[in-house]
């Protein structure tokens, strides 16, 4: 005998199709995992390391080094991800970004975007059509 | 008319019409030498200047700044720091070609705004081949687009740099942390450097640079972003107004994928460090022997 | 006519009277230089109409800046640079004349010497006046004298250059100066005057051009000029532009009657070209062959200059038109209507210096930048101020040429003496 023997069980949901309210609509990117993989379930959102362990939005990191040790370890040698601020940090703070700040994690790829300022120079403005 | 009267008179006609000639003609060059600045000519070169008369310089191009476009600006000479060698590294696996760091770079140095200037020159290049002859600059489309790696070409700041090599005058050298400048008030315009330079890195004033005041960037350095002249060569510094008070510089700041690692070849626990020791590097025409500063890598 | 109108010359104080010979020489040589035949100042007013063109638009690109012309950060040298090279070439191969003369001792060659050493100082000039109109700060050209500016010596191959040219503008300066002056004086050369300077001249003229494929051979980042034959080639072609443009001017002089020389010259310079025209083909030929060959990016600038690259081929029309005069001036000099026919020995001429002119110039120094060190095809012709520029240069060189050669011509055959001088015949070197 079990509880589901008296219940139907509430599975948590494994597809953007079944989210409700502000969830709809989510793109979902992101290799072979389920919301589970990273959330929660509990009245304040939060996420749920690999073991189970609960973690802090804000600590975010922690959950994506599990998987993406090759990332975290350039980030940990400064080698990955934007900054601004210093290099050298006797003189000055650096300002790092956070891995969510680029990758959204729900569909982490980077978004391609349009390039700004196209060469104007010399020579170029006399160029013929461009060809593509 | 007698013979001799007509010959005299015919002189003096001609004389005038060639006097007249020459002074049409000759005006432009008249104009150019009344305007050139008798200080600016006679000065000596940098590394004989004392410590007052540099003073006395920047004070004066702030001052031309002023009287020239109203805004007032900080000219610098920050020397290199000891114990400082710097070194610049690009992910080639991040970088998507969105062309920011271009961007920063023509804001930062002060650049001339209509032709888009700017020190960082972005290859979009066909995957599988290291070939630039199939990549090309004026690309125009959702970047990073299928089958393409981007590849950004800066100053290498080389250590072995040819266009200090062929300089006639010295006014282009290699600073104690490796930074190769160029002093604008020195330079004489032959563009042998732009020729020597097997990298594109340079840029000569084809005419005064145009800026609006309002864009002008009024933290600026002698040997990096002031505003430079008409008819000398510039150059990337690698933003040394910035790099050498410990700053990142502006183009990695822009960079949107952290594709860029600057830091100090010097201190092992620098970023530059780390990547040089693990990752898998290479510089560009290294069959040059040109020895660059600048490094590829790849992540995967 | 400007016979000189010096009486017999008061008696003046010893130590001063060298001096004041000289000093009547330089007003003799000032006052011939200003009287002519209508012929005369018609030319002259021609070349200083044109001579001024040029300097009103080089006014425009001091003020300006270099926006007026089509130079830019991919072709940083264009029309000047050209002709500054083919310049160096022209001043190098009157040293043709010099080397039968004094080093083969050929008589007839030394009856016309004089000529060779003008046509130096002349196209010397005419390099000075492209690389001056070249720079952006001409202003600033202090900075590059030695001992008083910062002379990046010996590391810039430019400075070689500087010392390079001027010096061989000093060395013929001295040599014909010395040598007008003593035929003033009605004296003999004294040979250890100028004979040391005539020998240094020969090495000298070596040098020059040498030195200029130097600037261009020694950049690693351009492979169209890193190759070891370009020196070679540089003289090579610079004893064809050379010998070719002496043989049009001694018809000239010739023509105009102030020198009377045998054909010796002529047929010396001919031979002499005769072999650097096949020699200039062989060598082109031979970088054809390696950059097309083995293909791949060395051979990019190759193809873009015969063939056009990516659709863009202003320079095919340039390179073929180099190449089919070139090779029209090979097959004439071979004919043996030339050397009989002076018509055709003329053509021969005309098509070899316009052959090599285009070929050194737009065909040479604009390729070394097409494509781009990044691969880039940025194309490049001239701006009309360019042209105009040019063109004022090349005249401001055709008038320090007449003026040299009737003054030095003059001299030579001993129509403007010192009043003093005993007469002709005594004199002679």
């Amino acid at each position: 005998m079990s509880c589901h023997s008296l219940r139907e069980a509430a599975p948590l949901p494994t597809s953007t199709a079944a989210l409700d309210e502000f969830h709809q609509g989510l793109q979902f990117a992101h290799g072979e995992l389920t919301c589970a993989s990273c959330h929660l379930a509990g009245p304040t959102p939060s996420l749920r390391r690999a073991d189970g362990e609960r973690v802090d939005l804000r600590d975010a990191m922690v959950l994506c080094r599990q998987c993406h040790g090759p990332q975290a370890r350039d980030y940990d040698h400064g080698a990955h991800g934007g900054m601004t601020g210093s290099w050298d940090l006797s003189t000055g703070g650096r300002m790092r970004n956070h891995c969510v700040d680029c990758h959204d994690p729900h569909a982490p790829r980077f978004q391609p975007s349009w390039p700004v300022l196209p060469p104007r120079d010399r020579g170029i403005t006399a160029a013929a059509p461009r060809r593509n | 008319m007698s013979g001799p009267t007509r010959r005299v008179a015919l002189k003096v006609v001609g004389a005038t019409l060639g006097a007249g000639a020459f002074a049409y003609a000759g005006r432009p060059v008249a104009q150019w030498a009344a305007s050139v600045d008798i200080d600016d000519l006679l000065r000596r070169h940098y590394k004989e200047l004392t410590a007052d008369e540099l003073a006395q310089i920047l004070h004066r191009i702030e001052d031309d700044t002023q009287k020239k476009y109203g805004v007032e600006v900080r000219v610098e000479d920050i020397p290199a720091q000891d114990g400082v060698s710097f070194g610049y590294a690009l992910n080639l696996s991040l970088c998507i070609g969105c062309r920011k760091c271009a961007e920063a770079c023509h804001h930062e140095n002060n650049h001339d705004r209509s032709t888009n200037n700017s020190y960082i020159r972005v290859l979009e290049m066909q995957q599988g081949s290291f070939d630039m002859e199939h990549g090309r600059v004026d690309y125009d489309h959702a970047v990073p687009a299928p089958g393409k790696y981007y590849m950004p070409v800066q100053c290498h700041q080389c250590d072995n740099a040819p266009c200090v090599k062929v300089c006639p005058v010295e006014a282009t050298w290699k600073e104690r942390d490796g930074i190769v400048v160029v002093d604008y008030s020195w330079c004489i315009g032959c563009r042998y450097c732009e020729a020597a330079c097997p990298y594109h890195a340079r840029r000569f004033n084809w005419r005064a640079p145009e800026i609006s005041a309002d864009e002008i960037n009024p933290d600026q350095g002698y040997l990096s972003n002031r505003i430079r002249p008409q008819g000398v060569v510039e150059k990337c510094t690698f933003c040394l107004h910035r790099t050498r008070k410990g700053l990142l510089p502006a183009c990695l700041e822009a960079c949107p994928t952290g594709a860029r690692v600057f830091g100090n070849l010097l201190d092992p626990a620098s970023p530059i460090r780390y990547v040089l020791e693990h990752k898998r590097v290479y510089v560009l025409k290294e069959e040059l022997g040109t020895r660059p500063r600048f490094f590829y890598f790849f992540d995967k | 006519m400007a016979d000189p109108v010096d009486t017999v010359a008061p008696p003046a104080p010893p130590a001063l009277a060298p001096g004041l010979t000289y000093l009547r020489f330089l007003s003799a040589a000032l006052r011939r230089s200003f009287s002519g035949s209508w012929r005369f100042y018609a030319w002259m007013t021609v070349l200083t109409a044109i001579a001024l063109v040029g300097l009103n638009g080089w006014g425009h690109q001091l003020q300006q800046g270099m926006q007026v012309t089509r130079m830019s950060d991919h072709v940083s040298w264009g029309l000047y640079i050209a002709n500054f090279t083919f310049g160096v070439g022209l001043a190098a191969g009157a040293v043709m004349m010099v080397i039968p003369a004094y080093l083969y001792d050929d008589h007839d060659m030394h009856d016309v010497v004089i000529i060779g050493e003008l046509l130096a100082i002349a196209a010397i000039a005419v390099c000075i006046g492209f690389i001056v109109a070249d720079m952006g700060r001409p202003d600033r050209m202090w900075h590059i004298l030695p001992g008083i500016g910062r002379f990046h010596w010996p590391v810039s191959m430019l400075t070689w250059d500087v010392l390079a040219l001027n010096g061989y503008l000093l060395i013929n300066l001295h040599i014909a100066g010395y040598l007008m002056y003593q035929r003033y004086r009605g004296k003999a050369p004294r040979k250890r005057w100028y004979l040391p300077f005539v020998f240094l001249s020969i090495g000298w003229a070596i040098s020059i051009h040498t030195v200029t494929a130097f600037l261009y051979q020694g950049l690693g980042g351009r492979p169209f000029w890193n190759s070891a034959l370009l020196a070679p080639r540089f003289l090579a072609t610079a004893f064809i532009s050379g010998p070719a443009f002496v043989i049009v001017l001694l018809h000239v002089v010739r023509w105009s009657g102030r020198l009377t020389f045998g054909d010796g010259p002529i047929r010396t310079l001919t031979s002499i070209m005769r072999v650097t025209v096949l020699l200039n083909l062989f060598m082109l030929m031979s970088e054809l062959f390696t950059a097309l060959y083995t293909g791949g990016a060395h051979a990019a600038a190759v193809k873009y200059l015969f063939f056009g690259s990516h659709g863009k081929r202003a320079l095919v029309p340039y390179i073929w038109t180099a190449v089919t005069l070139n090779v029209t001036s090979a097959v004439l000099l071979f004919l043996p209507r030339t050397r009989v026919d002076r018509r055709w020995l003329l053509a021969a001429c005309a098509c070899a210096f316009v052959g090599v002119y285009i070929e050194k110039g737009m065909g040479l120094i604009i390729p070394g930048f097409v494509p781009s060190t990044l691969h880039e095809v940025v194309e490049y012709t001239p701006s009309i101020t360019e042209w105009k520029v040019t063109a004022g240069v090349w005249a401001l060189g055709l008038l320090i040429l007449t003026v040299a050669l009737k003054v030095g011509l003059a001299m030579w055959t001993g129509k403007v003496r010192a009043a003093d001088a005993p007469p002709m015949g005594d004199a002679a070197p």
